[in-house]
């Protein structure tokens, strides 16, 4: 019975007449900026013959701040803050890329003590996991696995615990400053971060037992949306888009900043290039940056947490009252700011996402002249019209959560 | 012999001994300046012989007084070599109003999106780019926000103000002119008819 059936339904099929022209017919369809899987606001115009994509044209700009236009009129201390809201899932790396940028261009690198650079490695690099734990709830929940992204979060929290214990603040922490950190470590900090990262190794098990061997997380990703090295590096890809697609490229490998030479890691780097690769590659990488948490966390150094030079941190509190000296720096530093030479700086950085550059412009006023981000989400979004066309609409999804674009920093 | 940006601006130096204006070293970090006109052989140059295949940004920065008025600036990087290095064309002559520079879309893909966006927010304009459109600001919008001359709270905004989105109870197919909120107001006024002492926005007192 049931075989006369498809045999049936197969010759009506057959027996149809091709249309020519619904074949090569195409729809355009829109994406976004409201959809829940394209991670923010971004859009997408999608032309599609039937279920393939023929082309993608990506929209950006719906959450454009001027965020350099505003710089412009901020002193170098002001202008801190708006780089916690480019990449808001990892505030913290905006916040190094942007204070490493500003003592270069003061000249004060040799200033910066191992106890800040220890700190600030140890912070970054949970950050890069907290970064990579939304991405890996989010990229799954897209692809329907709606238990990963409640364990991701529970993880998550645990980081921002540590962030809210040392600056009193879970998300928008602007803790690294040009000079060094806002505050000292306070007591009771490794016990913090230990609480983390006793019980990560585990969890980060649980993940790969629920994702990498699962056959429908491997018939989502495997050989989805594809990238190759050469056009990686040609769109200007970075980061572990760039490394799964087999590039062993880190910029804090390649130009060790912080103190990043004095730590041991390995990049972990894919070999297809594509969604699978590249959600292997952030999987090792939150091991190796608990690894690296650790080694900060072990070998850190006392010291100050800011330099000594009054021109840029501000004085201790108790000295406002006995000396008249810290009162004037304390008043000229926030009513003026500090005064860098003219010059230009681009100081790049590893953030979750890719390569974080900051470019500086000084005229030798209080203020930037010019600063611009190269955003790692930017360049790398870029390159998704090349992972999708040609490829199922549903691929799309998996595609654009592979590739984790905050639109913030897209938009700036 | 391995590359360095020492290297790299003695060999541009040598090679292109009429194409270089000046190069600068700040904080170890090497500047080429360039003539406009040079720019495209020097960088498929770069990116062919001297392997410099990642372009890390483009961006330009506006010195309102001086002429020529923008710096383009390049940020190339070499993955094989690990260098870095920054090129910089200055253009935009007195009265021009968007300056003309040649496209490297052809040299790096990348830098497609760059070239978009300072063409966007800075007007400068690129020849040979595939696809010259805004990329942040809305497709209508008439000015170019990180120009120097452009203040930080912005200009009156151009009739419609609210950038030509249909409010409420219009009907989107007429295309009417009299937009009314549900209370009655007329919304088609600029701000700068507006009373000075009504907050935009509020009903007419």
């Amino acid at each position: 019975m049931q075989q006369q059936e498809l045999e049936t339904y197969s010759t009506i099929e057959d027996s149809e007449p091709i249309d020519e022209r619904q074949r090569v017919d195409t729809m355009t369809i829109n994406m976004g900026p409201q959809h829940p899987s394209t991670h923010g606001v971004l859009r997408l115009i999608l032309t599609i013959e039937g279920e393939t994509v023929v082309k993608a044209v990506p929209d950006i700009g719906f959450l454009h701040t001027g965020i350099e236009k505003t710089a412009e009129s901020k002193s170098y201390h002001q202008a801190l803050v708006l780089t916690d809201r480019m990449d808001y899932l990892a505030p913290l790396c905006n916040n190094l890329g942007y204070s490493l940028a500003v003592e270069k261009l003061l000249g004060i690198e040799d200033e910066i003590n191992d106890k800040i650079k220890y700190a600030r490695v140890l912070l970054t690099e949970l950050q890069r996991i907290a970064s990579h734990l939304v991405w890996l709830g989010t990229h799954a929940l897209d692809l329907g696995a709606q238990s990963v992204f409640l364990y991701c979060f529970r993880e998550r929290e645990l980081i921002l615990d540590v962030f809210e214990y040392v600056s009193g603040v879970r998300m928008m922490t602007s803790y690294i400053c040009p000079g060094g950190l806002q505050a000292d470590l306070p007591p009771g900090f490794d016990q913090k971060v230990r609480a983390f990262t006793d019980i990560f190794p585990a969890r980060l098990q649980e993940y790969h037992d629920l994702l990498t061997n699962n056959q429908l997380w491997l018939e989502r990703t495997k050989g989805i949306a594809v990238l190759d090295a050469q056009d990686a590096i040609a769109y200007g890809a970075s980061g572990p888009v760039l490394r799964g697609s087999g590039v062993a490229w880190d910029t804090r490998k390649a130009f060790p900043y912080s103190g990043y030479e004095q730590f041991d890691f390995d990049i972990p780097v894919g070999s297809n290039g594509d969604v699978y690769d590249r959600y292997l590659v952030r999987m090792l990488e939150m091991e190796q940056s608990l690894n690296i948490v650790n080694q900060a966390l072990e070998g850190m150094p006392t010291g100050r947490y800011r330099v000594a030079n009054p021109k840029i941190a501000p004085p201790p509190k108790w000295q406002l009252t006995g000396s008249m000296e810290a009162l004037i720096h304390h008043f000229k530093l926030y009513t003026e700011g500090y005064r860098p030479p003219k010059g230009e700086v681009f100081v790049r950085t590893e953030s979750p996402k890719g390569e974080l550059g900051f470019y500086i412009v000084s005229d030798g006023s209080a203020r930037p002249y010019r600063m611009h981000v190269r955003a790692p989400s930017f360049a790398n979004l870029e390159a998704l019209p090349l992972m999708v066309e040609g490829r199922f609409l549903s691929d799309v999804v998996a595609a654009i959560g592979s590739i984790d674009i905050v639109l913030g920093e897209v938009d700036r | 012999m391995t590359i360095t940006p020492l290297t790299t601006v003695e060999t541009i130096r040598e090679k292109f001994p009429q194409a270089v204006v000046e190069t600068t070293d700040f904080r170890d970090e090497q500047t080429i300046v360039l003539k406009p006109e040079a720019l495209v052989p020097v960088c498929a140059y770069l990116q062919k012989r001297l392997q410099y295949n990642f372009l890390s940004t483009i961006t330009a920065v506006d010195w309102l007084e001086r002429v020529p008025r923008y710096d383009v600036v390049y940020q190339l990087l070499s993955l094989p070599n690990q260098s870095v290095l920054r090129l910089k064309i200055r253009v935009g002559e007195k009265g021009e109003e968007h300056p003309s520079v040649l496209t490297v879309t052809g040299i790096w893909p990348a830098a497609n999106w760059y070239e978009r966006e300072v063409y966007d927010l800075f007007g400068i304009t690129f020849e040979g780019h595939p696809d010259l459109r805004r990329i942040l600001m809305p497709m209508d919008w008439t000015t170019h926000p990180l120009r120097k001359d452009y203040p930080l709270s912005g200009f009156d905004l151009p009739e419609p103000h609210w950038g030509g989105q249909i409010p409420y109870d219009v009907d989107p197919g007429v295309g009417s002119q009299t937009l009314r909120t549900p209370e009655g107001r007329e919304l088609n006024e600029s701000r700068s008819k507006l009373n000075r002492e009504q907050e935009p926005g509020t009903p007419r007192q």
